[in-house]
C-alpha cells in the first residue's frame, strides 16, 4: 500500500524522487545494506526510467511486461476513482450554479412587445424597448405598461399593479397627484403591470433599468446568495474532519521520523493518515440525501430549486410571509351579508360550497335578486364543466365576487339576468359611487319595472327612506340607521370591502311597459328607495393556512407577515389565519380598549404589532431589533420591496433563519435575501420563482409545514448518515497508526479503503435518509443556528473514540484471525514490517518456520485486506441499524419500517461478495477469495456494538439532562 | 446570517481561546470542570480496559484454537521459493557481476557463501542424525528427545568443490563460480512423489546455436535427498537445516551479461507462476569480466 502511495504522490513528491535518483546513480553499493522496504519499488522506478531510455521492453518476458504493467493499472485506477470522484463533485456544483443563474432571464420576458407611442404628432406603434423618456403613449385595457409613465389624461383606468404592490385589487388611476409615495401615488402607471380597462395617455418618465420594476431586478440580482445553513453546518464537518485528519497525520508524522523512518516515508504516511480520514462517499452521499428528500417533496407539491434549501426549511425560525396569493386566496370574496339587523357570515372557503346562513327570509329574496341583476360581470361563455369558483370572468374583483357568490347560490344567474330584461343601467363611477340598473320582472303578473342600485353603504343609505326587515319594508328611522352603521364600521374594521344594496320597485302607472328610461337625464327616481342589505368582501385565507400557521407555532417558527397592503386588511387577514392569535392585542387595540392614548400604554402588555412602511421609514436598525425581539405576532403593511429587505435582514441579525414566502415580484428581493425563498407556482410570478429557492407548486401554505417537517427529518437524518461514515474513519485509520508504530503487515490498503467508502458504504448511507422521525420532530424549536450543529463534538467523539474503535479492534481480530492460521501468529507480526515488504526477502519465516517468497507474502497481505474490509464491513452493517435511532430503541422505531435500510445492507453483502469471490483474481483490485468462516468472526464484534448501542439510548432515555445524556447524545 | 459571517479580530479569537483553555467562572478547563474531566476520564479509562480485554480474549481464544506444530491452512504455500547464495540484488532481482582479475570485486561474494554455509559446520549440524535412507523421512511420534522429531543432517562437505572447504574462494577466481542453491520449508510438504527433487539450471535466453550451460551440481546430480522431507514445523524440528545444492557454472562467457535460471524439477513444484519469480524457481543475472 505504502509503495502505492509512493506511486500516487509521484507527480507531487517527484522532487524529493529526483534526488532519491541521482543519490542511487552514485553507486550501487549504497543500497546492499539498506534494508528498506521502498527499495524495490525505487529500483523499480529507476528501471522503468532506464527502459524508457534504453527500449529493452523486448528482452522482458510477457509476465514480467504484465507485471509491470499491473502495477501500473492499479496507480491508474486509483488515480482515476480519485479524479472522478473530484470530477462528479464539480460538475454537480456548476449544476447547481447555472440553475440559479437565470433570473435575469424571465426579467426581459416580462418586456412588452409593442407601444403606442405619439412622434412628430402621429400614432406609431414600435418596440416598448425603443421608447425614450419623455414619450407620449396610449395604453388601452388588456395592454401592459410599456414603460414607468406620468399619466397625463385618463379615462376609466384601472390597472393591476398586484405584482409590484401586492395589491390584489384593480387600483384606479387619474392625472392626479395623490400621494407623497410613488408607489400610492395615482398618477404614475408602472412598467410592467397590466392596464385592466380603460384608457390613458401618460409620459415616459423612467425606462428599463430605471423604472421600478428595474430597480427592484437589480435589487433582486444584487442581492447575493447566501450560504445555506447546510453549507455551513457541512463546511464546520470538514473543519472538523480535515482538523483530525491533518492533526492524526502531524501527530504520526513526528512519531514516524522519531522511530527513524525516513521524511519522505513520514510524509508518505501524512499523505496516507489523511486519505484514510477522508470520508470520499460523503459528498455524494449528502447530495443524494438532499435530492431524495427534494423529489419526496416535489411529490408534496413543494418544489425544491436549490438542493440545500431542503434543510434550509427545516431550521427555519421565522417565516416572512407575503399575504395576497399566499395567505390569501387572492380574489374577492363574498364574506359577510348584513340584512334584517343581522349579521350573517358566508363561507369563504375555495369551494364556497358550503353556505349555511338563514335565506328563508324575503329581505334575501329581495338582496338576492340585487346582487344578481345589479352587475356587470359575466362569466366567460364555455366554461359549463368548470367549478364554478374557478370560471374566468369578464370583470372586475367585486363584480366577479358576487357574481360567482349569486351564482354559487341560486344557479344559474345568466338565465335569471335573461328572465328580468334589463332595460336601462348606469355603470359604477367615482363620482356617483354606486352603480344602478333597471329590469323588467320575471314575474309576468307584475308589470312595474324593478330598479336596483349598489354602491358605497353610506350613499346608499342617503338615497333610502325605507328598510327591508323580513321582507317587510319599514320607514328607516333612527335606531335602524344606527344598526346599519354599528354593521357597516363592523365589517370595515374587518378590513373587508362593504357594499350598500337597495331597490325599488317603479309604479306601474307612472312608468308604463313602453316607458323610456334616460340615464343622461335621470328621468326615474333615484331617492326614497329602499335599503335592503349589506355585503361586504374580502380576499379571505386560503382554508389550509389557519391550521398551518397553528403548526408553524408550535413548531416554533414565528410567523411575520409583510404585505404591501393596507394596515385593516392585513391585520383581519393576520387575525382571520392566527397570525395575530386571537387573545394578543395591539397597541393600539389596547389603548382603545381602556381608552387612553396610544403613548400610555406599556408597550409590554401587547404582543402584537401592525407596522406600516411608514413607521418603519423612520426607524433605526435598532428600532427594528427591538420590534422583532419583543413582539411575537408581527404584521407589516403598506411596504415596499426595499423595506421587506430590511425586515428580511433584521430578521437575520436576530440570528434566524429566515423563510420568506411571495409571489410578486416586489417580493422577489427579499426571496433572494432569505435563507430560503418560497414562490407561489400558480399565482407567482416568474421573477419570484426565479429568486426562489423553493416553488409551492399548489400556492398552499400549508405545503411549508410539510417542507419544515422535511428539513428537519433531513438534518436529523444526516446527522445519522455522517455519525455512519465517520465511524469506519477509525478503523481504517487504525491500521496505519499500527503499522507505523507497531510494524504489523499493513492490515487495509488504500484501494480496499476506497472501495469501503465509494462501494459498499453508499447504499446503506442514503439508506437511512429514508428513516422515519423518531419524535414529533414538529413539537421541538427550530435548531439553533450555532448552537445545534450537524456534527458537534459529541457526535464526533462517539463515532471516533467508541464505536469507531470497537470497529477497529473487530476488524483487527478478522485480520490476526487470517494470518495466525496462515502460519503468522500475532507474536512474530510484530516489528515484521521492514521485512515483509523488501523484495529481496524471499525466504521469510513464519511462526511454523515455513519459508515464504515475497509475492506469497503480498498475496497473505491482499487476504488480510480482504479480511479487515470484511470485518469493517460486517460491523458497518450493524452501525448502519443503530444509526437507525439516536434517542429510542431500535426496536421502538422498528427494524424493518425503513425497507431501504435492508436493501442497503444487501447491497453491502453483495459489493462485498462480488469484490471477494467475483474479483478476487483480479491482482490490481488486492482482493482475494476468503474463505466463508471469516464472514463471521467479527459478528459478535457487530453484536457487541449493537447492545452497546441501545445501552447508550437507554440510559439517554432513563435519565435525561444527565452527565451520560450530555455525553452521549449526539 | 450576516451574524455568522462576521470576522472576529485575532486577539478576540485569542480570548475566546484562553477562556475555553481556563474558564474562571465556571471552573472549566477545556469545557469541562475538573471533576467532569476525572469522571469522562475514569469513563473512558473503563471503557478501553473493557475493549482490550475482549481484545485479549478473542485473541487468546485464537491461539488456543491454533496447532502449534502445524498451521491450519497452507493454500497460499502451494509450492516453495527457491533462493540463491550469494543473494545481490540488482534493479530487477538477482545480479551479480564481478572481476576475476580484481578479488575485491568477489571478496564479498565469497564471503557471503561462507557466513552462509557457517551453519552447516558439522558442530553447527550435531544436534542431527546421519540419514541416507532415499526415502521420506516420515515420523508419526515425536521420538527425539525433548518432545521433538530428528532432523537429517546437512553439512557443508556434502557440496563437495562449492563446500567451500575445498576451494575457499568457490569458484570465483578461476571464472567458474559456485552458487548454492536452498529450497524454502514448507510444513508437511511432499516434493514429489517417488524421485528426488533436482536442481536444473540454464540459460534463460538459450540461442539454439550458442553452447548450453554447463553446471556442475553438488551433491552429485544436485537433488535433494527426500530423507530431508517431510518438514515437520520450527517446534517439531528446531535444529532442522534446509538442504542445500550447490551448482558450479562452467562455461559462463566473459565479459558480458547473461540471464540464468535454476528451476526445482519435482512432481509438487511448479515453476510458472506468473506473479512469482521465486517460486520453483530463481533466476540470476550475472556478468563475469575478465
Amino acid at each position: 500500500m505504502v509503495k502505492k502511495t509512493l506511486e500516487i504522490y509521484s507527480v507531487e513528491l517527484s522532487g524529493t524522487k529526483d534526488i532519491d535518483q541521482t543519490d542511487k546513480g552514485d553507486g550501487k553499493e549504497k543500497y546492499r545494506g539498506l534494508k528498506n522496504c521502498f527499495e524495490p519499488k525505487k529500483n523499480h522506478q529507476k528501471e522503468e526510467l532506464k527502459k524508457e531510455l534504453d527500449l529493452d521492453d523486448h528482452k522482458l518476458s510477457i509476465k514480467e511486461l504484465e507485471k509491470k504493467y499491473g502495477t501500473n493499472i492499479i496507480t491508474a485506477y486509483l488515480g482515476c476513482v480519485l479524479a472522478l470522484v473530484v470530477i462528479l463533485t464539480g460538475i454537480f456544483a456548476y449544476y447547481q450554479e447555472a440553475k440559479s443563474t437565470n433570473i435575469m432571464a424571465t426579467f426581459n420576458k416580462m418586456i412588452p412587445q409593442q407601444a403606442l407611442v405619439i412622434r412628430d404628432s402621429e400614432k406609431k406603434t414600435i418596440p416598448a424597448e425603443q421608447l425614450v423618456v419623455g414619450d407620449i403613449v396610449e395604453i388601452k385595457g388588456g395592454d401592459r405598461i410599456p414603460a414607468d409613465i406620468r399619466l397625463l389624461s385618463v379615462q376609466g383606468c384601472k390597472v393591476d399593479n398586484s405584482s409590484l404592490t401586492g395589491e390584489s385589487e384593480p387600483q384606479a388611476r387619474s392625472s392626479e397627484f395623490t400621494h407623497d409615495n410613488a408607489l400610492e401615488t395615482k398618477n404614475i402607471g408602472f412598467y410592467s403591470t397590466t392596464c385592466l380597462e380603460g384608457t390613458a395617455t401618460g409620459m415616459v418618465i423612467n425606462t428599463g433599468d430605471r423604472t421600478i420594476i428595474g430597480q427592484i431586478a437589480s435589487l433582486a440580482s444584487g442581492v447575493g446568495n447566501e450560504k445555506t445553513p447546510i453549507a455551513i453546518e457541512i463546511e464546520h464537518f470538514v473543519h472538523i474532519v480535515g482538523g483530525v485528519a491533518i492533526s492524526i497525520g502531524i501527530l504520526f508524522f513526528i512519531i514516524a521520523v522519531s522511530l527513524k523512518y525516513h521524511v519522505l516515508d513520514s510524509i508518505i504516511f501524512l499523505i496516507g493518515i489523511i486519505v484514510a480520514n477522508v470520508p470520499e462517499g460523503l459528498l455524494a452521499t449528502v447530495t443524494v440525501t438532499l435530492s431524495l428528500t427534494a423529489k419526496r417533496m416535489a411529490k408534496k407539491n413543494c418544489l425544491v430549486k436549490n438542493l440545500e434549501a431542503v434543510e434550509t426549511l427545516g431550521s427555519t425560525s421565522i417565516i416572512c410571509s407575503d399575504k395576497t396569493g399566499t395567505l390569501t386566496q387572492n380574489r374577492m370574496t363574498v364574506a359577510h351579508l348584513w340584512f334584517d339587523n343581522q349579521i350573517f357570515i358566508a363561507d369563504t372557503s375555495e369551494d364556497h360550497s358550503n353556505q349555511v346562513f338563514d335565506q328563508s327570509s324575503g329581505t334575501w329574496a329581495s338582496l338576492s335578486k340585487i346582487i344578481t341583476l345589479c352587475n356587470r360581470a359575466e362569466f366567460r361563455p364555455g366554461q359549463e364543466s368548470v367549478p364554478i369558483m374557478k370560471r374566468v370572468v369578464v370583470g372586475d374583483a367585486s363584480e366577479t365576487a358576487l357574481l360567482k357568490f349569486s351564482e354559487v347560490i341560486l344557479g344559474d344567474v345568466m338565465e335569471i339576468r335573461k328572465r328580468n330584461h334589463k332595460v336601462a343601467e348606469i355603470p359604477f363611477n367615482s363620482t356617483n359611487k354606486f352603480q344602478l340598473s333597471i329590469h323588467k320582472t320575471d314575474d309576468p303578473n307584475d308589470k312595474r319595472f324593478l330598479l336596483v342600485m349598489k354602491g358605497a353603504p353610506e350613499r346608499i343609505l342617503e338615497k333610502c327612506s325605507t328598510i327591508m326587515v323580513n321582507g317587510q319594508e319599514q320607514p328607516l328611522d333612527k335606531s335602524t340607521a344606527e344598526a346599519f352603521h354599528t354593521a357597516y364600521m363592523e365589517l370595515g374594521g374587518l378590513g373587508e370591502r362593504v357594499l350598500g344594496f337597495c331597490h325599488l320597485y317603479l309604479p306601474a302607472d307612472e312608468f308604463p311597459e313602453s316607458y323610456s328610461f334616460d340615464v343622461d337625464t335621470m328621468n326615474f327616481p333615484t331617492s326614497n328607495l329602499c335599503f335592503v342589505g349589506l355585503l361586504s368582501m374580502i380576499d379571505p385565507p386560503r382554508s389550509t393556512v389557519p391550521d398551518a400557521v397553528t403548526k408553524c407555532r408550535s413548531a416554533g417558527i414565528k410567523v411575520i407577515m409583510v404585505t404591501g397592503d393596507h394596515p385593516i386588511t392585513a391585520k383581519a387577514i393576520a387575525k382571520s389565519v392566527g397570525i395575530i392569535s386571537a387573545n394578543s392585542e395591539t397597541v393600539e387595540d389596547i389603548a382603545k380598549r381602556l381608552h387612553i392614548a396610544v403613548e400610555q400604554v406599556n408597550k409590554r402588555d401587547a404582543k402584537a404589532a401592525v407596522v406600516t412602511g411608514t413607521e418603519l421609514k423612520d426607524m433605526s436598525p435598532e428600532q427594528l431589533d427591538e420590534l422583532l425581539t419583543n413582539y411575537s405576532e408581527i404584521v407589516f403593511a403598506r411596504t415596499s420591496p426595499q423595506q421587506k429587505l430590511i425586515i428580511v435582514e433584521g430578521c437575520q441579525r436576530q440570528n434566524a433563519v429566515v423563510a420568506v414566502t411571495g409571489d410578486g415580484v416586489n417580493d422577489s428581493p427579499a426571496l433572494k435575501k432569505a435563507d430560503i425563498g418560497i414562490a407561489m407556482g400558480i399565482a407567482g410570478s416568474d421573477a419570484a420563482k426565479n429568486a426562489a429557492d423553493m416553488v409551492l407548486l399548489d400556492d398552499n401554505f400549508a405545503s411549508i409545514v410539510t417542507g419544515v417537517e422535511e428539513g428537519r427529518l433531513i438534518f436529523d437524518n444526516l446527522k445519522k448518515t455522517i455519525a455512519y461514515t465517520l465511524t469506519k474513519n477509525i478503523a481504517e485509520l487504525c491500521p496505519f497508526l499500527i503499522y507505523i508504530i507497531v510494524g504489523l503487515p499493513l492490515p487495509i490498503g488504500t484501494i480496499t479503503i476506497l472501495f469501503i467508502d465509494l462501494g459498499t458504504d453508499i447504499i446503506p448511507s442514503i439508506a437511512l435518509a429514508y428513516e422515519k422521525a423518531e419524535s414529533d420532530i414538529m413539537n421541538r424549536k427550530p435548531r439553533h443556528k450555532k448552537k445545534d450543529r450537524l456534527v458537534n463534538q459529541q457526535l464526533a467523539i462517539y463515532s471516533y473514540l467508541h464505536i469507531g474503535l470497537m470497529q477497529a479492534v473487530g476488524a483487527f481480530v478478522v485480520y490476526f484471525t487470517v494470518y495466525a492460521q496462515e502460519g503468522f501468529k500475532p507474536s512474530i507480526l510484530a516489528d515484521l514490517r521492514v521485512e515483509w515488504e523488501n523484495g529481496i526477502v524471499n525466504d521469510l519465516e513464519d511462526s511454523y518456520g515455513q519459508q515464504w517468497t515475497w509475492y506469497q507474502r503480498k498475496y497473505l497481505e491482499w487476504t488480510g485486506y480482504t479480511a479487515f474490509f470484511v470485518g469493517i464491513m460486517v460491523q458497518q452493517i450493524a452501525d448502519v441499524l443503530i444509526r437507525k435511532t439516536r434517542r429510542n430503541s431500535i426496536f421502538q422505531q422498528g427494524l424493518f419500517r425503513n425497507k431501504v435500510i435492508w436493501l442497503g445492507i444487501a447491497s453491502q453483502i453483495i459489493i462485498a461478495l462480488i469484490l471477494s469471490y467475483g474479483l478476487g483474481s483480479v491482482t490490481a483490485l488486492n482482493f482475494t477469495m476468503l474463505r466463508p468462516q471469516y464472514w463471521f468472526v467479527a459478528v459478535p464484534y457487530a453484536i457487541l456494538i449493537w447492545v452497546y448501542d441501545e445501552v447508550r439510548k437507554l440510559f439517554i432515555r432513563l435519565y435525561p439532562g444527565s452527565w451520560w445524556d450530555k455525553n452521549m447524545y449526539y | 446570517m450576516a451574524a455568522l459571517q462576521e470576522k472576529k479580530s485575532c486577539s478576540q479569537r485569542m480570548e475566546e481561546f484562553q477562556r475555553y483553555c481556563w474558564n474562571p467562572d465556571t471552573g472549566q478547563m477545556l469545557g469541562r470542570t475538573l471533576s467532569r474531566w476525572v469522571w469522562i476520564s475514569l469513563y473512558y479509562v473503563a471503557f478501553y480496559v473493557v475493549m482490550t480485554a475482549i481484545f485479549a480474549l478473542c485473541i487468546y481464544t485464537l491461539m488456543c484454537t491454533i496447532d502449534p506444530y502445524t498451521p491450519d491452512y497452507q493454500d497460499q504455500l502451494k509450492s516453495p521459493g527457491v533462493t540463491l547464495r550469494p543473494d545481490v540484488y540488482g534493479d530487477k532481482g538477482l545480479d551479480i557481476s564481478y572481476n576475476v582479475s580484481d578479488n575485491r570485486t568477489w571478496v564479498d561474494l565469497v564471503h557471503t557463501l561462507h557466513t552462509f554455509l557457517a551453519g552447516y559446520s558439522p558442530e553447527s549440524q550435531q544436534d542431527n542424525i546421519n540419514c541416507t535412507s532415499k526415502e521420506y523421512f516420515f515420523q508419526e511420534k515425536f521420538t527425539a528427545p525433548n518432545h521433538t522429531k530428528f532432523s537429517c543432517k546437512f553439512t557443508a562437505d556434502m557440496l563437495q568443490n562449492c563446500s567451500g572447504l575445498v576451494d575457499p574462494n568457490f569458484g570465483f577466481a578461476e571464472g567458474r563460480p559456485c552458487f548454492v542453491i536452498k529450497m524454502n520449508r514448507i510444513v508437511k510438504f511432499l516434493p514429489s512423489n517417488s524421485t528426488a527433487p533436482r536442481v536444473d539450471c540454464a540459460f534463460l535466453d538459450q540461442q539454439k546455436d550458442a553452447q548450453p550451460l554447463q553446471v556442475e551440481y553438488f551433491p552429485p546430480n544436485g537433488t535433494f535427498s527426500l530423507h530431508y522431507f517431510p518438514y515437520y514445523g520450527s517446534k517439531a524440528q528446531p535444529h532442522y537445516s534446509n538442504p542445500l545444492v550447490a551448482v558450479k557454472l562452467l562455461n559462463v562467457p566473459r565479459n558480458m551479461e547473461v540471464l540464468i535460471v535454476c528451476k526445482i524439477l519435482a512432481d509438487h513444484v511448479t515453476f510458472d507462476n506468473p506473479h512469482d519469480p521465486y517460486e520453483g524457481k530463481v533466476e540470476f543475472k550475472l556478468k563475469i569480466q575478465q
